[in-house]
């Protein structure tokens, strides 16, 4: 593989030396661009107390392509279908090379806190956010209870 | 029809040429000859269907579109690549353009200076001798940066990448800055002036180009096969237009087939449901049926819908099966799907399968008449050889089986129209107005297949029947249109 280049170097050390709140990135030892993600429920969110799994990939094209980012832990929102895989701009069509991997994580735990169901990735959980919140947040409440804290 | 054509005609005929010259000399388009002896209708047919339209060549566009660059950069003193990116993003409206201008909501920052760059986030010196590139976070001296007119500055090494990528996946006009949540679109020379690999900025100019064409209105790329072709009308309305080079008939407003009466939402639901339904569809409809009389199997060998069977000579309609002699006589309705009244009492099994029937109704028709359409072809040049023989045995002259040829043209235009009567009413809600249309689609296709069958069996030269019959058919025609056509 070629050499790593110094963006991702320079994000990694950041990334190691001032680590984001709530958030811890660790790249896998044998691959520098695949990196081990934690993210915390934020406080006031069903998901509060959890703690989520994700996995994170740089593309050879990267920072020029979004990297790769999925949810590992279970989760139920209407925004992450249930493969893991998030539905949110940044990680499409408004991928900007100004972004980083601290600013992706960043607004991945900013989607746990404001769920959107208008823009759906799984569809039965955005109808029951939108005909039944109290009972949809019950259920994140539960799938996090259930997944994100046993360990 | 001109004399000197008859002329050059006879004596091709004299000579006994063959079939070379009048091959050349009959094949019309089948909207091409409208017959002349009823002004009014052809004037209302030409306002309901046909758009004036220019086809131009790729140098012509781009001279046409220069033009109005020049203008638009003159007036405002932008340069070329900034007038071309706003004529893109309104839709080459110079007027808008220029209201906005007025309105001053028109990006225009032409000159970007080191003065007007944004330091946000970035770490740089008091001397300003070196900026860090927030994307590759080098540390790099000031002629190493570029920026577009929103004054993002990154580096030029990364422009190139980011433009690289982008257009290796295809995007040309709607690269952006590569900031963050930065919609400014990067303009023509911009990019050329950070791309230098000879492929990419190939493709780019080609990419340009066709999203260029895309968002004017008064222009389509010709949809025939690797046709090069743009055509441009005036009006961007469903009103067909044909291609000089390739012959392509298509709609003006979305590039498919001609489709009147249909709209061009509704035939592309219409199309889209035949694509996933046709398996089924084909697969029931087979390409022969049993004479419903003496039963011996039957393949369609005309264009023609009114069948008299080879073996039994029972007449009967290749639609229904029914009688021929209702048909005539008696209202015609072979075309009309009829409801199942109690529906809605129905388990949810039967009006899957109510919906299937319905589906298969009109999916039948409209791939029946296709079929006509490609078999009244070969009807056609049956008619070439008969006329030719007619001729031969002194049965009339040339002259005399003109309108032959007429007839088989505005059979195939209004088989044509009929055709796409069909996605029509599919789509229809129940009603009146549904009734109206059926009937008067009805009225068409009676029309159309006496005309069939007259011109198929034509023996005379008495032609008074047969353009009788030509001129009802096309009036039916142009009624339903003149009811139901919205363009």
């Amino acid at each position: 593989m070629a050499a790593l280049p110094r963006r991702i170097i320079k994000e990694t050390q950041r990334l190691m030396q001032e680590p984001v709140p709530g958030i811890s990135a660790v790249p896998d030892e044998t691959n520098a661009r695949y990196f081990h993600v934690i993210v915390t429920g934020p406080e006031d969110s069903p998901f509060e107390g959890g703690l989520f799994k994700l996995e994170l990939f740089l593309p050879e094209d990267y920072p020029m392509s979004a990297p790769k980012v999925r949810f590992i832990t279970k989760i139920y929102h209407p925004n992450i279908d249930r493969l893991g895989r998030i539905c949110l701009d940044i990680l499409k069509d408004k991928w900007s090379p100004a972004l980083q991997i601290r600013t992706v994580l960043l607004s991945i735990q900013a989607l746990l806190s404001a769920p959107n169901p208008d823009d759906p990735l799984a569809n039965d959980v955005a109808e029951l956010w939108k005909i039944n919140e109290s009972e949809a947040i019950r259920n994140a409440k539960e799938w996090t209870r259930r997944y994100a804290m046993d360990n | 029809m001109s004399g000197m054509e008859c002329n050059s005609d006879m004596e091709c005929s004299d000579s006994d040429c063959g079939d070379a010259n009048y091959e050349d000399y009959y094949s019309n388009q089948i909207w091409d000859s409208v017959p002349d002896n009823d002004i009014d209708s052809n004037q209302q047919l030409r306002e309901l269907e046909i758009t004036a339209f220019d086809c131009l060549r790729v140098e012509d566009v781009e001279r046409l579109l220069n033009e109005n660059v020049e203008l638009l950069s003159s007036n405002l003193k932008i340069t070329p690549s900034l007038a071309k990116l706003f004529l893109y993003e309104n839709k080459w409206s110079l007027q808008d353009i220029l209201m906005k201008y007025k309105d001053d909501t028109l990006k225009i920052t032409t000159d970007v200076t080191m003065n007007s760059l944004k330091f946000t986030d970035i770490s740089c010196n008091d001397h300003l001798t070196e900026l860090n590139c927030l994307v590759c976070f080098s540390l790099l001296s000031l002629e190493k940066f570029n920026a577009l007119n929103c004054g993002h500055f990154f580096c030029k090494d990364c422009w190139c990448i980011h433009f690289e990528t982008q257009i290796a996946q295809g995007i040309s006009t709607g690269i952006s800055c590569m900031a963050k949540d930065c919609t400014n679109l990067a303009p023509e020379d911009f990019v050329l002036s950070n791309v230098t690999k000879p492929a990419l900025r190939e493709r780019y100019q080609l990419f340009v180009f066709r999203d260029y064409v895309k968002s004017h209105p008064q222009l389509r790329f010709c949809p025939g096969p690797n046709c090069q072709v743009i055509i441009r009308s005036k009006e961007l309305k469903a009103k067909r237009v044909i291609c000089s080079i390739c012959k392509t008939e298509f709609c003006f407003r979305c590039g498919m087939d001609y489709h009147a009466p249909t709209d061009c939402n509704t035939i592309k639901k219409w199309l889209t449901k035949c694509a996933d339904d046709s398996e089924t569809a084909n697969y029931i409809s087979a390409h022969t049926k049993d004479c419903p009389k003496c039963h011996i199997c039957i393949e369609k060998n005309g264009g023609c819908n009114h069948m008299q069977c080879y073996n039994c000579k029972h007449e009967f309609c290749w639609m229904c099966l029914g009688d021929w002699k209702t048909h005539g006589s008696e209202y015609y309705e072979c075309s009309r799907y009829k409801e199942n009244p109690n529906i809605a009492h129905e388990s949810v099994h039967a009006q899957a399968r109510e919906a299937l029937k319905k589906y298969l109704h009109y999916y039948e028709r409209w791939e029946n008449h296709s079929k006509s359409l490609k078999l009244e072809e070969q009807t056609l040049e049956e008619i070439k050889l008969r006329i030719h023989k007619k001729v031969m045995d002194a049965s009339g002259t040339w002259i005399d089986w003109q309108h032959l040829f007429e007839a088989a043209s505005l059979l195939a235009r209004c088989r044509y129209t009929l055709q796409y009567t069909y996605p029509y009413a599919y789509y229809m809600e129940s009603g009146s107005r549904k009734e109206l249309f059926e009937y008067q689609q009805a009225q068409l296709e009676a029309e159309i297949e006496n005309l069939s069958w007259k011109i198929e069996r034509a023996e005379t030269t008495d032609r008074g029947d047969l353009e009788n019959q030509m001129d009802i058919a096309e009036k039916r025609r142009i009624t339903l249109l003149k009811d139901f056509l919205n363009v």
